[in-house]
């Protein structure tokens, strides 16, 4: 795992809160839009990713790295398919830990 | 011959003395008393006459030669030379120091009654208390008892007649009724039997008296009777009273009178009862030892409410099964009464009668409406719970749901039919009745009938079995009746709050949904089993852990076994190589060309608290290799493939796995082992598996859930966790060095450490600790003792750890959770750095309070 460049783990609710800093979150795609694919956050936000997507076709769920660059937008830089089926719910109790009470021990 | 009249009343009341008064009376009764020493001289006990009043007096010792000779009898008339009188537990007795006889024999002089004068609470000579002491030892002691009135109601009671004409108008309990209490006063000789029974007290107690007479050992007489006690039977057994100028009574073969079953004791050579057959079990064959044999057994209950059940085997059981009939009263005596065999026999009664071929038996034929068809000793559902496995309890309740017929193959092969519903009562709960066999078809048929037309039956179970299995559940036995819609009280109070609100309100289970929880989906950690001595007690624990297998045994991963069907299944036994090719079983006793190959795979499995060994048989290997055992057997030995077979190995390895476990400790050659066998395995559902954690961390972070408590990377984080090692540190941690006066005893070398040693932790530590904040230094920032901050932020932070020689202490603080110190069993520390065995010389930690925690 790479340690050297942490992201912190976001939903919709939280990217409000690392605008500028270096996130991860989970979307469920939902379309593309000039250039940027457009997901929905695990708490059922809408979030524009930028960047250019790999060459595989996206699955479902896909998983986003990179620096929040507004509200609303992740500029990514890694994407990683996380298949058809994926338990939002889970993931976005995850981010609540990871910005809440333990957020120290997370990277 | 002429009596002195009003002689006993002048006695009695103190206004005669010897000197002044030597009455002539006559002796109505002469007994001997019976004692328990035999070096004290024989006593004998009388009942004079005055021809109007009756009074109880015992013979001086000295005077005892007149009834040894024979001279003194009941009849004589005797002139009272000198004697006192005295008042012995509460009644009046005379004591003759001197008589005189005026005649040896004579008729009965007027129509006596019983002048006793108590001084107790009671008018009634037999029902003082006094008589409850009336054991014979008491006689010898006391001289003088109330057992000279038992006496004189025995003789009162002739014998020869059983109460015969009460058969079938009255029950016997009527003898205890105070109306019977009017003979009492009738002249002696009485003929008959009323004034014995009549004169019985209903205390219970005066059994004792009775059976003083009969036997040595009034001891014997059942405790356990209750208010039941008296069997007037002891009446009829006690010797024939000398009748003046007349022989001994033959042998009274009447029928002795009806008494209570719950009177019946082992004692007792003959008795009659007069009850109900509740219950008719089948005429059964067995095996033993001992060879063939039959044996049939019935329950009786009278109409005091005992109920006893009676055995007969062989012979016997055949001569009686046609005879009997389920709901018919009889009239049944002579029989060996056991102690009841309580794993069969669950009536309310210690003992069991069992017919021999000399028993009769008596149908009543007109029916005794005394007598109840059925008892019950209902219990709410709610109390089912708390009662034990296998315990037989009476249940009524309403019919909720009932399940259609299902059938099952038991462990010898046979085949049965079961059938489950849902009971409910008034107490909130639900209980699962199982029907097993044919009660499934008779009388779940019909409920399902009912239930079907949209009814809800009360349902009446007499003699459930209580059962484990899953939760608490009610079945059926071979002794059980089922009684739908029964007429009886507690039915229709039942219907009536069925009717109100019972419909309508939720009733928890005390069955399955209670059981599920408890049994196999308790999630445990493998350091649980260690911790938790798991597998030790008597029943196996069932648990289920996420963890990764880590290793697999490759060698012997599986058995020879027996293909050949026994029953639905194949026998599975082990088979061994005849040598020929031929693989043989011995269970089976045959040999066949080729064996199967079952799996008993042993593998590790780890997660974040420790490694255990776990065994999974065939389905489960299967599972979690993901080839059946043959082929991989085939695969090694037969193809000798050692890449492909660590491949598959290879393959298992690190996977994640769902375990159920069955922990149960066994023995191996004396050596006591925990083992945990896999009973069913399952990839972990991630998804699930996180909601899980998540609803623990939930729980956890509302702090109501210690299971975590044990986990070494929380322990750091949540202060809550360290309580055991904080114990022993914190009070030495904060505050000045030398300041502290708790943190003496023990780690009295390490008083001197500077403060700050633990400072990271000691913000956290404070606030649980109340010993700690009753200084208010603690309060303050550990490290350098500033009240703005907590040590945590405390910027001489950054020195700390160089300063700390105790650190060691403060480093397995973090790493403690992991494991305890095995000398004091104080998490926090190992063995080697106990601070129990010396405080000095574990100076040694400023390395390792980097090492530790973070």
């Amino acid at each position: 795992m790479d340690t050297s460049k942490p992201a912190i783990f976001v939903n919709g609710a939280l990217l409000p809160m690392h605008v500028r800093k270096r996130v991860r979150t989970v979307i469920q795609v939902v379309g593309a839009d000039r250039g940027a694919v457009v997901g929905k956050s695990p708490d059922d936000l809408q979030l524009v990713v930028k960047g250019s997507p790999p060459s595989a076709p996206l699955t479902n769920f896909v998983e986003v790295i990179g620096i929040a660059d507004s509200e609303k937008s992740i500029q990514a830089e890694i994407w990683t398919n996380f298949g058809d089926a994926f338990d939002t719910y889970n993931y976005n109790q995850l981010c609540q830990l990871a910005n809440g009470e333990y957020q120290h021990l997370f990277l | 011959m002429n009596l002195t009249e009003g002689a006993i009343s002048k006695i009695t009341s103190g206004g005669a003395t010897s000197a002044e008064l030597k009455p002539t009376l006559q002796v109505t009764d002469l007994k001997q008393v019976q004692t328990k020493q035999p070096q004290q001289s024989d006593r004998f006990r009388l009942v004079l006459s005055d021809g109007s009043h009756l009074q109880q007096a015992m013979l001086g010792t000295q005077i005892n030669h007149l009834v040894k000779d024979g001279n003194l009898r009941i009849g004589s008339i005797v002139q009272l030379n000198q004697y006192t009188c005295t008042t012995v537990q509460g009644r009046m007795i005379i004591i003759i120091l001197e008589l005189a006889l005026v005649a040896e024999d004579c008729e009965l002089i007027g129509n006596p009654v019983s002048a006793q004068r108590s001084s107790g609470p009671s008018p009634s000579p037999v029902a003082q208390p006094g008589n409850v002491n009336a054991s014979p030892k008491s006689f010898g002691t006391n001289s003088v008892t109330g057992g000279v009135v038992g006496n004189q109601n025995m003789s009162a009671a002739p014998v020869q007649s059983p109460e015969i004409n009460q058969f079938h108008n009255t029950p016997p309990s009527s003898n205890y009724g105070p109306g019977r209490f009017a003979p009492t006063n009738a002249p002696p000789l009485y003929p008959k039997v009323e004034a014995t029974a009549g004169s019985v007290p209903s205390s219970g107690l005066y059994v004792n008296q009775n059976a003083g007479y009969l036997n040595p050992r009034p001891e014997i007489s059942q405790p356990h009777m209750g208010s039941y006690s008296r069997p007037p039977q002891s009446a009829y057994q006690q010797p024939p009273p000398m009748y003046s100028n007349r022989g001994p009574v033959a042998r009274n073969e009447a029928p002795p009178r009806i008494i209570p079953i719950t009177a019946l004791n082992p004692y007792q050579g003959r008795w009659t009862i007069k009850a109900r057959v509740t219950a008719k079990g089948e005429l059964r064959h067995y095996n033993n030892t001992r060879g063939d044999g039959k044996v049939f057994s019935f329950d009786l209950l009278d109409s005091d409410g005992g109920e006893i059940r009676v055995t007969c085997f062989n012979q016997v059981a055949d001569q009686f099964y046609h005879q009997i009939e389920a709901g018919r009263v009889y009239l049944i005596s002579k029989g060996n009464l056991k102690p009841a065999q309580k794993n069969f026999n669950h009536l309310r009664h210690d003992l069991e009668i069992f017919l021999e071929s000399t028993s009769t038996i008596q149908p009543c034929f007109e029916d005794d409406n005394t007598i109840p068809k059925q008892q019950f000793h209902f219990r709410p559902i709610s109390d089912v719970e708390d009662m034990e496995n296998n315990s037989v309890v009476d249940v009524i309740g309403v019919v909720t749901s009932i399940a259609p017929t299902t059938s099952l193959m038991r462990k010898n092969g046979t085949e049965t039919q079961k059938r489950t519903l849902q009971l409910k009562d008034m107490s909130g709960r639900s209980v699962e009745l199982t029907l097993w066999g044919n009660f499934c078809n008779a009388e779940g048929q019909r409920l399902q009938h009912i239930c079907d037309s949209g009814g809800f039956p009360v349902l009446a179970v007499k003699s459930g079995r209580i059962s484990e299995f899953s939760g608490k559940a009610v079945g059926t036995i071979s002794t059980s009746q089922l009684f739908i819609e029964p007429d009886s009280p507690e039915a229709n109070r039942l219907k009536e709050w069925f009717d109100r609100d019972g419909r309508n309100t939720p009733s928890l289970s005390i069955s399955r949904e209670t059981s599920t929880l408890g049994r196999s989906d308790v999630m445990k950690t493998i350091s649980q089993i260690k911790d938790e001595r798991l597998g030790t007690s008597e029943k196996p624990d069932w648990i289920t852990v996420p963890a990764t297998v880590i290793y697999v045994k490759s060698d012997n991963f599986c058995y020879t076994a027996c293909p050949i069907m026994s029953g639905e299944r194949p026998c599975n036994k082990k088979v061994t190589n005849n040598g020929d090719g031929k693989w043989r079983c011995e269970k089976c006793d045959q040999s066949v060309d080729e064996c199967d190959y079952r799996y008993i795979l042993q593998f590790q499995i780890q997660d974040h608290t420790g490694i255990s060994w776990v065994t999974a048989f065939q389905e489960c290997g299967e599972e979690i290799m993901g080839i059946s055992a043959k082929d991989l057997h085939y695969l090694k030995h037969e193809q000798q493939d050692d890449e492909g077979f660590s491949k598959v190995l290879r393959q298992v390895l690190f996977s994640r796995y769902v375990f159920k476990l069955k922990v149960k400790e066994e023995t191996f050659s004396d050596e006591q082992r925990v083992k945990s066998t896999v009973v069913k395995s399952e990839k972990v559902n991630y998804s699930s598996q996180s909601r899980l954690l998540l609803d623990m961390m939930e729980k956890f972070k509302s702090g109501n859930d210690t299971s975590f408590a044990c986990k070494a990377e929380s322990s750091y984080h949540n202060p809550g966790v360290n309580n055991a090692v904080i114990g022993n540190f914190g009070s030495r941690q904060a505050g000045p060095p030398g300041s502290n006066p708790v943190g003496s005893t023990s780690y009295t070398g390490n008083v001197g450490l500077p403060a700050n040693q633990l400072g990271q932790y000691g913000n956290q530590q404070n606030p649980m600790f109340p010993m700690q904040s009753s200084s208010g230094a603690y309060r303050s920032c550990n490290s350098c003792g500033a009240t703005s901050h907590s040590s945590a932020n405390c910027p001489s932070m950054v020195n700390a750890p160089g300063q700390s020689m105790g650190g060691s202490y403060a480093n397995r603080t973090s790493q403690g959770g992991t494991g305890e110190c095995y000398k004091c069993h104080q998490v926090g520390h190992w063995a080697r750095d106990c601070p129990g065995l010396s405080s000095s010389g574990k100076m040694g930690g400023i390395s390792k309070q980097h090492v530790g925690g973070f």
